[in-house]
């Protein structure tokens, strides 16, 4: 709707913000990865957290869709609310939310099936398509989405893991649309990829953007510099500054910051 | 503290790759050796195999082939009514055997004396066959009937060598003398050798008979324990592992748990044995000897073994696949169901196979739930009774036979281990067949 909303100043106009983070900390055992971190994640905008190895940022994406309940010895504190919703209260299923928040990782994953079958997966277990019909045209459409389609078209019943890198990183992307999700986590979804392959997924997050929120966690400054119009600077586990991208990377505020942004720390 | 200075190391002498220098020299010999070493292992472990192998078949084979004496023999109404009008009715039928057996071989330009003990020591008791035909088969009587009779186990000893006349002087059960008759036999084509059929169709026979004795029997009997081995473990020990795995937190517990299933797995069988005598037959009171007990025995052994593999087999899938199938919202059990088991399938009946050729060749356990020897009399009646019915097992016939005195049933313990390995080889095979099929690659 509001599509060149996206540079309005954070906390603006409260209907643009879909993820609501407060005093998020994060314990991985002993270990207090995340600490404090409270942030508004805003609507049909892509937000880049950068930082380096080791800062907490995937460890924080990882818990806006509660990834982190499959490490036993993970324990997250703090409020998280999806459109005002405690995704922590004890009557969400993570199941649910995870329909709702997609993700993209590191590594392209396919499942060792077909094509048709890695994207129809997300579809069929939560209900979406009515028949056989209904699935072809989500398939499709979330193909064309992943901008894989024209390459995959014919040969849907070819297994998803004999692809490419780049190819297998857009299957994965068109594999988290198809559920219909409202927020799209990508954790460094470009790590794994070539510059040209890099380039078109790139393009892909820009034109997600039109209808989801993008959460994009990247090693490259360049990337996120390039995609989102929001950046979050992680540094040892806390949130040292979030603002655009054109101020993060032309006026600094935290010193830190302007380290890592020119390469002098990390 | 400061550094020391690094002491400026004296100039490199130049040297060339064309000149192998001492130490490339001991490395390869070091790698040149231990090559050498591991085919020696390989070789010597091939050579044991073969060694093995051969002295199975060779001591076995004998086990597959029976001699038997083939021969037309034509009963008149008269001779049957006379026959069944003695006191010794059995001894009259054979008598006519015997003279009708000399008449062939006269004809045939030989003369051989024999009587009628010399008979019985080669055919057994002749006499009662021919009755027990001939009172069933009225009808026959007045035609020839071709009758096919297995040998005495000394005389298919002597067929397949292991029976000389040297070694029969003070044998009661066959004379070296009987031999000329049965050399005589042999050269007029009455006596021949062929196909131990019986010996994979039948049941044990009693320890005066070797020659009647078979394995069948036995097989239907592990073929029955394994189908409750594979209907108990497989499902049990795919669920406890996918819930260990899968599911359970870790903690204390579990732990303790694991460790005990890997102690299980180590724990010897006749200790199972001994627990299924107590429980299953002493405490529940199921039948003594039957395929059930003894495959709920096996089914406590296999378990720790399958656990252990499927447990393995889940790790082994990526995490990576789990965190896709968890991202798109799909629940642990459909993960697990629909991503997880699936690429742990080769695995799982891998294992599965494995624990089940395991328990297939097991005997101790059996020899405590009396499974053994001569309950096998025959076949069961039906299916549901091949659960219940008392039976043996291929492992422990095996070992009863070789426990017996006539050295004619050890040739068939040697024929038995055949028959367990061929099925042992099938059930590798199909473990390979069913891994190469369910494989996928990513």
């Amino acid at each position: 709707m509001m599509k060149d909303n996206v540079d309005a100043k954070v906390g603006v106009n409260a209907m643009d913000v879909k993820f609501t983070a407060k005093d998020v900390q994060v314990y991985y055992g002993d270990n207090h990865a995340i600490k404090d971190v409270s942030v508004d994640i805003l609507d049909k905008t892509v937000t880049a957290f950068i930082g380096p190895s080791g800062c907490g940022k995937s460890t924080f994406l990882r818990c806006l869709n509660r990834m982190n309940d499959t490490i036993p010895i993970a324990r997250v504190e703090g409020d998280i609310r999806l459109d005002g919703e405690d995704i922590n209260a004890p009557q969400v299923d993570p199941v649910q939310l995870r329909a709702k928040v997609g993700m993209v990782f590191q590594k392209p994953n396919p499942f060792p099936k077909s094509i048709y079958d890695n994207i129809a997966y997300g579809p069929r277990i939560h209900g979406l398509a009515k028949n056989k019909a209904d699935l072809d045209e989500i398939v499709e459409k979330s193909l064309r989405r992943g901008a894989i389609w024209d390459e995959v078209k014919d040969r849907l019943d070819a297994p998803g893991t004999g692809l490419s890198g780049g190819q297998q990183q857009r299957l994965c992307i068109a594999r988290a649309v198809a559920t219909e999700p409202e927020v799209l986590l990508m954790d460094e979804p470009c790590s794994a990829l070539d510059p040209i392959a890099t380039a078109q997924v790139e393009e892909l997050i820009d034109e997600l953007r039109q209808d989801y929120s993008v959460v994009i966690v990247t090693h490259s400054m360049q990337q996120a510099a390039r995609v989102s119009q929001k950046t979050a600077f992680f540094h040892l586990g806390n949130l040292v500054e979030y603002d655009d991208t054109t101020n993060i990377f032309t006026n600094p505020q935290d010193t830190r910051t302007e380290s890592y942004i020119t390469g002098r720390i990390g | 503290m400061t550094d020391t200075s690094i002491p400026k190391d004296a100039p490199r002498a130049k040297t060339s790759i064309h000149q192998i220098d001492a130490l490339t020299k001991k490395r390869n010999a070091a790698e040149k050796r231990f090559k050498a070493y591991g085919m020696a292992a390989i070789g010597i472990g091939l050579f044991f195999l073969i060694v093995l192998f051969t002295s199975i078949i060779r001591s076995g084979a004998p086990a597959f082939t029976r001699t038997v004496l083939e021969v037309d023999f034509t009963l008149t109404q008269a001779q049957y009514e006379e026959a069944e009008g003695q006191l010794f009715k059995t001894a009259a039928y054979s008598d006519f055997f015997i003279a009708e057996l000399e008449e062939t071989l006269t004809a045939d330009g030989m003369s051989v004396e024999f009587d009628a003990d010399t008979i019985e020591r080669i055919l057994g008791k002749v006499g009662g066959t021919l009755r027990e035909y001939y009172r069933a088969n009225e009808d026959k009587l007045g035609e020839p009937v071709t009758f096919s009779l297995a040998t005495s186990s000394r005389v298919d000893g002597y067929f397949n060598g292991r029976v000389t006349r040297d070694g029969l002087e003070d044998s009661r059960f066959l004379m070296a003398a009987d031999l000329d008759l049965v050399d005589a036999l042999e050269e007029a084509g009455i006596i021949t050798s062929e196909f131990n059929w019986p010996f994979i169709t039948g049941a044990d026979s009693g320890v005066d008979n070797p020659g009647g004795a078979g394995i069948g029997a036995s097989v239907v009997g592990s073929f029955f324990m394994m189908l409750v081995v594979l209907a108990l473990a497989l499902p049990i020990g795919v669920a406890a592992s996918i819930y260990l795995e899968e599911f359970a937190p870790q903690n204390r517990f579990t732990d303790l748990i694991e460790v005990n299933i890997s102690n299980l797995a180590a724990v010897p069988s006749i200790v199972f044995g001994i627990l299924g005598l107590a429980v299953f037959i002493q405490f529940m009171h199921l039948p003594q000897s039957a395929p059930l007990v003894g495959g709920l025995v096996l089914t406590l052994m296999t378990l720790p073994t399958i656990i252990i593999s499927t447990r393995a087999a889940l790790k082994a899938v990526p995490p990576s696949i789990r965190e896709a199938a968890l991202g798109i919202g799909a629940s642990r059990m459909q993960t697990v169901f629909h991503h997880v088991l699936p690429l742990a399938m080769p695995g799982i009946l891998t294992g599965t196979i494995i624990g089940l050729a395991q328990a297939l060749g097991e005997t101790a356990p059996l020899l405590l739930i009396g499974m053994v020897g001569f309950v096998a009399r025959g076949y069961p009646d039906g299916f549901l009774q091949g659960f219940v019915e008392p039976n043996s097992a291929m492992p422990a016939q095996i070992y009863t036979w070789a426990a017996r005195a006539d050295s004619a049933f050890y040739d068939k313990a040697w024929g038995g281990i055949i028959i367990l390995l061929i099925f042992l080889m099938f059930m590798n095979i199909l473990a390979v067949i069913l891994r190469r099929r369910f494989e996928r690659r990513w």
